[in-house]
């Protein structure tokens, strides 16, 4: 395992000017999570961003970053069910272009981290595309693919947190391994919980030799 | 972020020395916290490293702090809980860190950079006191006067208007008249109810106004109106109100603001009673004193009894007015020791007076002064050694129909009788003074379980009534023959030693498993009452007359060794569970549920626990310190 890790290429520094030598427990990172009007790539957009900066296995609950935007498509009835955020809420909010040059800062330097990230990452794109930004140069790493990883290669940690058959979904994860969850149902709340799963990944991938950032994109790739 | 903050703000504002600071105070530091999470075995600081960045509050879980010596031993020095903090020292030292922190559970924390934390302790004198005092003692104050917070509104003198209810006050019924009777009529009622005020109702039964003293003198006398006049043309409009359930000042306010002296008091809707400023004055007169008064002025058993119930709702006043444990148990007793001696008096004057004298003695809490709401009768006659076998005769026909006679009257007010049968109305209990001095000497001289177990009751015996010297004459000759007998004190040490705290090793409440009072424990079994059986052990030792544990503590300051050492702190530990306690019964007594001794330790906030905790150590380590001095008397013990 460890010789895996080891010989990987490439450069010092990822396209984002990070550094991939930097020990998993001291790195940069930006757990993320976007509410989107649907799941349809095509026909829906993104409604608000939610994210957190952590410092190796540190959340820094002062520095979020939380804003609602006007969706460039329609609100569906079907998306305020989950995530309460009606048409008065966001009919007075800018809409994602306003926010974007404030969020990409709040992302500089560190390692995005999310669950199914690809999805947000794919909205955030097309967003990104359609006004007229570049791609996201942040690498990423998936909570779910990193979980995936783990129950393959448990080694020591206990078998109880790594059960295929159950769900893997954002709250059966939190569930399983006892991160607490309450208040609302919104971008920054999950990713409060994305983050604090990721904090216990941190603790175990160490364990199961994981050292750098370098290993962990490797493994958790979304 | 809102959300996230507001977890981290009321989590600290129950965490001390976080809850301490102002609102603003705790936004800024949720605005500045980030968290951490460490699995169970992380090592999360280790000896000698560079000093730590953060000062860390457990949210959940917990640490071991130990050092490990030159030798590689591993010394623990503590276990940290939620709400917890630690890192500080080493965070103000700037130097190494001194001890190893591992999280004995996975364990999430807050933490709370340098920068920031020297900002509050720059900023928040409380902050810094508290990490770097001795901890007991500075809880104490704080405590109770949280405790004390509870109940209060507004701080000031005229505290009582703020705490008490309308509602509580204004028990003087409506006395009314309907509006077309005349203001001599209305008048004449008044005088007949002896009340300054008459509410005027319509003919459909509606309040219209009031009238008071003062419409008399100012619309009727000065005016010369005549008295044959309908007394709805003097009622003042419109009709000021309040709420049974407004505090005491909304009502003064009202006074202030119409320039009334009468307001009227509705509960749910319905018309209950007027409230005057005499009774907001009254009020200030509901204190020890004025009870004391009631007591001398009454003559027989009858005019006593509605005053017990009167004396626990005083009790309950003190307590909001913010008295001290110690202060409330010795108004206690000192209100019990009136109502006992009345009852005494009564008794002398229907037997006539003894054929020897007699002095009534209490013990157990009743002699320690260390009453709560519930005390049950402790009590003992000593009398003069009769001269003659037909005083003797005399003597014991007539005590004995005494003390029955006492007995019941106290029964009556409000002193249930002693299951254990302790009562100067058993033979046992009443004797002449020889006697008792063979019942003392017995006990010291074979300590067997049942003398031990009465000597710790009646050794706290205090003249109560009557012939006092008799009671003085026989604690010198306890104090004489308890000289050098180590055997005695050593069984009394092992007795002590068999009660310890409910402290479990990972410093946490040992509660009670199972039955009625599962996950309680007992305040005064396992709190109290080890603490007076340690401060009694040592007065034995030291031969001083006192038998309040307070007072035992003052008289030992100087003499006893460990008094000098923790007289401050056992003082301080005795105050503050007494204090939960009383506070407990207050609880139960407002809500009208049968009083004990019993709290839930997870209810408490965590100062409380914090002290209940430090108070529970500091038996542990006296009593251990016991274990050490009498190890060798208590082999066999």
């Amino acid at each position: 395992m460890f010789s895996l890790f080891r010989k990987s290429s490439g450069g010092l520094l990822a396209a984002s000017g990070i550094d991939m030598s930097m020990p998993l427990d001291s790195a940069p990172y930006v757990v993320m999570d976007t509410e989107l009007t649907g799941l349809d790539f095509r026909k829906d957009s993104i409604v608000s961003v939610g994210a957190l900066r952590m410092t190796g296995t540190r959340i820094e609950l002062g520095r979020s970053f939380y804003e609602v935007v006007r969706p460039s498509t329609e609100l569906t009835s079907k998306s305020i069910v989950i995530h309460e955020i009606t048409h008065s809420e966001t009919e007075q909010k800018p809409g994602i272009e306003g926010i974007m040059e404030s969020f990409l800062r709040f992302c500089e330097g560190a390692v995005i981290v999310g669950h199914f990230i690809s999805l947000d990452l794919r909205f955030l794109a097309k967003e990104m595309k359609r006004i007229g930004y570049g791609s996201l140069k942040n690498p990423a790493v998936d909570t779910c693919v990193l979980h995936e990883w783990m129950s393959q290669n448990r080694g020591d940690l206990s078998s109880k947190y790594f059960n295929d058959a159950e769900s893997k979904d954002l709250f059966a994860l939190a569930k399983k391994f006892q991160v607490p969850v309450h208040g609302a149902h919104n971008a920054l709340m999950d990713a409060y919980v994305t983050a604090q799963l990721f904090q216990r990944f941190i603790n175990m991938l160490i364990t199961l030799g994981v050292r750098t950032l370098r290993d962990l994109l490797r493994i958790g790739k979304p | 972020m809102a959300v996230i903050q507001e977890e981290i703000i009321e989590f600290l504002g129950k965490v001390p020395p976080f809850q301490f600071l102002d609102g603003a105070a705790l936004k800024s530091i949720a605005q500045n916290v980030s968290m951490d999470y460490y699995p169970k075995g992380m090592v999360i600081m280790k000896q000698n490293e560079p000093a730590s960045e953060h000062l860390r509050i457990i949210k959940k879980g917990g640490v071991k702090v130990f050092i490990t010596s030159e030798d590689g031993d591993e010394v623990v020095i503590d276990y940290r809980g939620e709400g917890d903090t630690f890192g500080f020292l080493s965070l103000i030292g700037k130097d190494k860190v001194r001890a190893n922190i591992v999280a004995v559970d996975d364990t999430i924390c807050y933490l709370l950079d340098k920068d920031n934390a020297q900002k509050i302790m720059n900023s928040q004198p409380v902050f810094t006191e508290y990490f770097l005092k001795s901890h007991l003692t500075k809880y104490i104050d704080r405590t109770y006067s949280e405790m004390h917070n509870k109940s209060m509104m507004y701080g000031g003198s005229d505290r009582i208007l703020f705490t008490s209810q309308v509602g509580d006050i204004a028990i003087r019924d409506v006395v009314s008249v309907k509006e077309d009777a005349t203001i001599q009529e209305a008048a004449l009622i008044m005088c007949q109810n002896k009340v300054s005020s008459l509410v005027i109702y319509d003919e459909n039964d509606f309040p219209r106004g009031v009238v008071t003293d003062r419409d008399l003198r100012e619309k009727v006398v000065a005016k010369n109106r005549s008295v044959a006049d309908q007394v709805k043309n003097i009622m003042s409009l419109p009709l000021i109100r309040v709420d049974a359930t407004d505090y005491c000042f909304e009502a003064v306010l009202k006074m202030i603001k119409y320039n009334i002296h009468h307001v009227l008091v509705v509960r749910d809707g319905v018309l209950k009673g007027v409230i005057t400023n005499h009774d907001l004055m009254l009020l200030q007169g509901t204190s020890p004193l004025s009870f004391a008064k009631d007591i001398e002025n009454q003559h027989t058993l009858e005019g006593l009894e509605p005053l017990a119930t009167k004396l626990n709702k005083i009790i309950g006043l003190l307590l909001k007015e913010g008295a001290k444990a110690s202060n409330i148990t010795k108004i206690i007793s000192e209100l019990n020791d009136r109502l006992v001696k009345k009852v005494l008096e009564i008794a002398e004057k229907k037997f006539g007076a003894p054929p020897v004298s007699y002095c009534w003695v209490a013990y157990g809490s009743e002699g320690r002064k260390e009453q709560t709401f519930k005390t049950d009768q402790d009590n003992a006659i000593i009398y003069a050694d009769p001269k003659t076998p037909e005083q003797e005769e005399a003597a014991k026909k007539y005590f004995a129909e005494f003390a029955v006679f006492v007995r019941d009257g106290l029964i009556k007010s409000g002193f249930p009788p002693c299951e254990a049968n302790y009562m100067a109305s058993n033979p046992q209990w009443c004797q002449p003074i020889s006697v008792w001095k063979k019942y003392f000497l017995g006990w010291i001289q074979h300590p067997n379980p049942e003398a031990l177990l009465r000597s710790v009751i009646f050794f706290d015996f205090r003249g109560l009534y009557g012939n006092l010297s008799l009671a003085g004459e026989l604690r010198e000759y306890l104090i004489r023959n308890l000289k050098d007998q180590n055997i005695f004190f050593a069984r009394i040490a092992s007795l002590i030693l068999k009660n310890r705290p409910p402290l479990g090793f990972f410093r946490s409440f040992t509660v009670n498993k199972e039955g009625e009072h599962k996950d309680q424990l007992n305040l005064k079994l396992s709190g109290i009452g080890p603490l007076v059986d340690l401060i009694r052990l040592f007065a034995l030792e030291s031969g001083i007359h006192e038998t309040s544990s307070m007072e035992r503590l003052h008289a030992m300051k100087e003499s006893h060794p460990i008094a000098i050492e923790l007289g401050d702190e056992i003082e301080q530990a005795f105050e503050f569970i007494n204090l939960l306690r009383i506070h407990h019964q207050l609880d139960q007594m407002e809500r009208k549920v049968p009083l004990d001794n019993f709290i839930n330790p997870t209810k408490l906030s965590n100062l409380e626990k914090k002290s209940l905790k430090e108070s529970f150590q500091l038996i542990l380590r006296i009593q251990d310190g016991i274990a050490e001095i009498y190890r060798a008397g208590m082999v066999g013990g």
